[in-house]
């Protein structure tokens, strides 16, 4: 059973389908991306696995049963339209934050400090967020979703408006939740991020969920059936078949019945002195494209 | 609902606004401002008065055309003296000018008047003031309309029988009646006192409880409209429920407003035992009212805040949150609308159906109590209070669902059908 399940979820507004009978589960543990173009219906999708919203039709399960107060509480949401109370001051707005997720008032004020030490920010604890700059609002945000050590934490958009530092600090703290067995969902455009970080992805369109698995087996499904070899040699010469040359180094496409083992296997047999060798496998900004835009 | 989170937020709220200058200033310095403004009048008021009582209040008449009645003098120290009044004003009755001018003079006498010789045909009164007086003090004096009195007395004395007398002296002591459906019906002074006490406090409390409770509402438009013009409304949406945050601004935010409500009424307090202890032999303070009146605050202040909150959800921002909930607002200053009629007739139809009404019922149950405490029955103020907390869970219940609707809208407004289908 995954910690957040959708079976079967729609919504509407209005006259428009934001979902249509999405279904997916999120596993224990695991770094899940969700991906789609903007107004796909992402955020509805998170909003209504917290129960911010209610679904239409179909069911949602949060850590094996419909979402309540308790179960709410080990779950942490960092929105895309995000903000903070502009006049209070850092180390309060943490505390009140924590106190809203359950958290005793000391325990909140030590997580809050806590958290500030871990994103850089102690020396800002008694500033206002209003004196701030947005990299720095970004993470009091991500210190506040952290705080209380959710078990299922969603992030849309953590990396928007970071500099690489922090990127990289942000990227850190989703490996570390996940060594620690803590569930993330993230949701966003960069898809180097999503390479680098999910395990399994899901894709909605338009309010449906187009792509959805693991991520290398996806990124296998989408690849071309092509190899990449770097050799000194002349493919073309040692009449190698539908062969071109790119940035140093040869594609070949394979023939359907031809696996990328067996054919390396070919070409060393033949005489080619092979570099570097690599099966073709799609990049999922390439993937994510082609499923937006049908292929166009 | 979960207390503990409900209070969390009613902390936060309640401390974001009690730590506003503007709160500060609006809640403790209003009456300060007052108490400084009445202060120092009383205070210069107290210092003329005591410099005034310092002075002579020694007053020399001469009296060149023999006129004045000498029955009222008495002698002493070698003078008539006529004792005026209770006070220590003292008129001494001098033989010519230049004595009294010398007295006047040297600081014994406040003011002399001298009866002229042609004063019969005349009617003139000469009136010297010492030179240190300042110019308008002499037209109030109050010694004059006293001499006035002297001089009728002395005029007729021996020409007329004992009540054409006294009638001359005192022509006529008029006595109030209005029309009722039994004939007229005398009003005494200290009814027409009463009923000018027991308007002004029930009208300054009641304003006091509309300025409360509408500040305490403003208070709830504003939250809402930061709320959603910061950001955090996801935030705060997926740690506690609308419900949980609908009570916690109402609690919170109630509070300070209740704070508020108790300074301002401190004042009426104040000003209504000073009154009861002024007047206590003809006048009744409206004890009902008062003592009800933070009761008909809480209710009234959640049952009009609930419905504000979740009005005010709906806007965009918070200009347009305002004009939204600005129609609770009309409803709720109806009472002072029609203020001449709740006066007049309290407990007529107007009263009565604008007692069980629970926009109008705080207001309307206060000023029937001040007016006219033995026209309202028991039952219809509890009766009007089941009804107000009655309507109070239901808009919470509604407001809170509205609120979900509202709080996360960005955009365009919802249709009232898709608000009618996600408050059900």
């Amino acid at each position: 059973m995954g910690v957040l399940a959708y079976r079967g979820v729609s919504k509407r507004f209005g006259g428009r389908t934001a979902l249509d009978r999405v279904s997916l589960e999120v596993g224990t543990g695991e770094v899940f991306g969700l991906l789609g173009p903007n107004g796909a219906g992402k955020t509805t999708l998170i909003r209504i696995g917290l129960d911010i919203l209610r679904a239409d039709e179909g069911e949602v399960s949060l850590f094996g049963a419909a979402p309540t107060p308790q179960t709410l509480d080990c779950t942490a949401y960092l929105p895309e339209e995000r903000g903070l109370y502009r006049r209070a001051k850092v180390r309060e707005l943490l505390a009140y934050l924590g106190r809203l997720k359950g958290m005793k008032r000391a325990a909140a004020r030590d997580a809050g400090d806590h958290w500030l030490e871990r994103v850089g920010l102690s020396e800002v604890a008694d500033q206002r967020v209003e004196s701030l700059s947005k990299g720095m609002t970004q993470k009091v945000q991500i210190a506040a979703c952290l705080m209380n050590d959710p078990e299922l934490c969603v992030l849309d958009e953590p990396f928007s408006g970071l500099d690489p530092v922090n990127v990289a600090l942000v990227t850190e703290l989703i490996e570390e939740r996940r060594r620690r067995g803590r569930t993330t969902v993230l949701s966003t455009h960069m898809m180097h991020q999503v390479e680098a970080l999910c395990d399994r992805v899901a894709l909605i369109h338009c309010g449906n969920l187009v792509v959805y698995g693991q991520l290398d087996e996806i990124r296998r499904r989408y690849s071309p059936h092509e190899v990449m070899v770097w050799t000194a040699m002349d493919l073309v010469a040692l009449g190698v078949e539908a062969t071109r040359r790119e940035a140093g180094c040869w594609h070949v496409e394979l023939p359907s019945s031809a696996t990328p083992a067996g054919y390396l296997n070919d070409l060393v047999r033949s005489g080619v002195l092979v570099d570097r060798y690599e099966p073709l496998v799609a990049r999922m900004d390439e993937i994510f494209v082609h499923l937006v835009s049908g292929g166009r | 609902m979960r207390i503990q989170r409900i209070a969390a937020v009613a902390r936060f709220e309640f401390l974001s606004v009690v730590k506003r200058w503007s709160y500060l200033l609006t809640t403790f310095g209003l009456p300060l401002f007052l108490a400084a403004v009445s202060g120092t009048v009383l205070g210069v008021q107290t210092y003329f008065l005591s410099q005034r009582a310092a002075e002579s209040s020694q007053f020399g008449l001469v009296d060149e055309a023999k006129v004045v009645d000498r029955s009222s003098f008495v002698e002493g120290d070698g003078e008539l003296r006529w004792q005026a009044n209770d006070k220590a004003d003292e008129v001494l009755l001098y033989e010519n000018r230049d004595a009294a001018r010398r007295a006047l003079a040297s600081g014994a006498l406040r003011a002399m008047y001298v009866i002229e010789h042609d004063y019969l045909t005349t009617g003139k009164v000469l009136a010297i003031e010492s030179e240190k007086t300042p110019l308008l003090s002499m037209r109030g004096t109050s010694i004059e309309p006293l001499l006035r009195k002297l001089l009728r007395k002395s005029l007729i004395e021996g020409r007329l029988d004992g009540d054409l007398h006294q009638r001359v002296i005192s022509p006529a002591q008029f006595v109030r009646s209005r029309l009722g459906p039994e004939g007229e019906e005398v009003v005494a002074l200290d009814e027409a006192l009463n009923l000018l006490v027991r308007t002004t406090i029930p009208l300054f409390l009641g304003i006091l409880l509309l300025t409360a409770l509408l500040s305490a509402s403003g208070y709830l438009v504003q939250t809402v409209s930061t709320d959603k013009e910061s950001k955090i409304v996801e935030v705060l949406l997926s740690s506690v429920t609308p419900e949980e945050i609908l009570a916690g601004k109402l609690f919170g935010l109630g509070t300070a407003g209740l704070i508020q409500f108790a300074v301002w009424s401190s004042m009426v307090v104040v000003v209504a035992i000073t009154a009861s202890a002024a007047f206590a032999s003809f006048v009744s303070i409206p004890w009902g009212a008062l003592a009800v009146a933070p009761l008909l605050f809480i209710l009234g202040y959640l049952f009009l805040g609930s419905l504000m909150l979740a009005t005010a959800a709906l806007g965009a921002n918070a200009a347009e949150s305002q004009k939204l909930t600005l129609g609770w607002a009309m409803l709720a200053i109806l009472p002072l609308m029609v203020l001449l009629i709740l006066l007049e007739e309290p407990n007529g139809i107007l009263g009565q159906a604008m007692t069980w009404i629970p926009f109008t019922s705080p207001l309307t149950v206060i000023i029937r109590l001040s007016v006219d405490a033995s026209g309202i029955a028991w039952w219809e103020v509890i009766g009007s209070m089941l009804v107000l907390l009655i309507s109070t869970w239901l808009s919470i219940r509604v407001g809170a669902r509205l609120f979900r609707v509202g709080f996360l809208l960005t955009g365009t407004m919802p249709s009232l059908a898709e608000l009618w289908r996600q408050a059900r």
